[in-house]
């Protein structure tokens, strides 16, 4: 008993640190490979397109954080500067998994009026993973 | 007992302006639509914030931190009236809403200078984190007070909704304050709607509205994906 408590705060400890973008994108294949059965891995390609599409609404994700996301964004609403989305801007994006979700949650919301699929985050990130500087 | 002056006009302005805005703040948090909107209710909400603090030094009578922040003994003798069934009848704030009013005005606080610092890239994700957890614990003690009011206002039979109006309750006349204070309360009234017109207007520094600066300054590419 004590040795699995002692297991979960590790866990839980382990939780907390930081990551790369390529565990969190793993961590997204492994929640795609049990929501979606036909799970067929990740696309950059699609993810580029899911990136600048406007899907029937106002906004893409590009209309605040750029195309290509390598370079500075700037907010749709109020003009403000967004620092560059890519991880190989040099910045720490997709090293907080906990941030990732949040941020996914809100924009996803903005841009698709829903949230999206681990299939979905998947792809955006392995197109951003691809875009180098 | 009759019915007298207590609340002065600027603290019963201040009171509401104050939860209108943070509903308002609440309702545009969570889309980066608002985000603009959300910003100057955040500031609107921080100058009521600001002026309450020098309001509780030279305002009326019960609005003044001298005449509401009591010691523990005095909130666990009204804590225990309520339980007793008959509590303690105060004019002003009962000593532990006293404490809930600093309790107030400290998350506050802290919710607006996180928040400005998050707007402004100060302080990071752990910044952004306080400003929600402080939002949060803010929005919880509202709904105590809320709660506290309802049950207040029927353990003595008094609508304190509407004295939060009127400025009315009731009491002995020398327990009166004698001027509504209305000079001071049209003030703060006339600086809430210039700030808002102002803002609306497109009008205020990049501090506060980067988006003026972005409109001046800025070369729009028009873009099918924007």
């Amino acid at each position: 008993m004590k040795r699995v408590v002692l297991a979960a705060l590790l866990g839980a400890a382990l939780a907390a640190q930081a990551e790369t973008p390529e565990q969190i994108l793993a961590s997204y294949e492994a929640q795609a490979r049990t929501r979606a059965p036909g799970f067929a891995g990740f696309s950059a390609t699609r993810g580029q397109q899911f990136f600048s599409a406007r899907h029937g609404s106002e906004w893409s994700c590009a209309s605040c954080h750029g195309a290509p996301p390598t370079g500075q964004g700037k907010h749709a609403k109020t003009g403000k500067a967004i620092a560059a989305l890519a991880p190989a801007a040099g910045s720490e994006r997709f090293t907080d998994p906990a941030k990732t979700e949040k941020w996914f949650k809100r924009n996803c919301n903005d841009v698709l009026s829903r949230a999206c699929t681990a299939q979905e985050k998947g792809d955006v990130l392995a197109y951003l993973l691809r875009s180098a500087r | 007992m009759q019915r007298i002056l207590v609340w002065d006009l600027p603290t019963r302005l201040f009171h509401w302006l104050l939860a209108a805005s943070f509903a308002g703040a609440w309702l545009t948090a969570e889309s980066e639509r608002w985000r603009d909107v959300h910003v100057v209710l955040g500031y609107t909400f921080a100058g009521l914030i600001a002026f309450r603090l020098l309001w509780g030094l030279v305002g009326s009578r019960y609005a003044r931190f001298s005449s509401f922040v009591k010691g523990p003994a005095a909130v666990a003798a009204y804590l225990r009236s309520l339980l007793g069934g008959s509590p303690e009848h105060h004019v002003g704030h009962n000593p532990a809403g006293g404490w809930a009013v600093v309790a107030l005005l400290a998350l506050g606080t802290a919710t607006a200078l996180s928040g400005f610092m998050t707007y402004n890239d100060l302080g990071g994700h752990f910044m952004e984190e306080l400003h929600e957890a402080a939002a949060g614990a803010m929005l919880a003690l509202v709904l105590v007070h809320i709660a506290a009011v309802v049950l207040s206002s029927l353990l003595h039979r008094e609508n304190l909704v509407l004295a939060m109006i009127t400025g009315h309750k009731r009491g002995l006349l020398p327990q009166a304050i004698r001027r509504p204070r209305w000079i001071a309360g049209t003030a703060l009234a006339a600086a809430v709607v210039a700030f808002l017109s102002a803002a609306y207007q497109g009008a205020l520094p990049d501090v506060v509205q980067a988006s003026a600066h972005a409109e001046r300054s800025a070369h729009h590419p028009h873009d099918d994906d924007d």
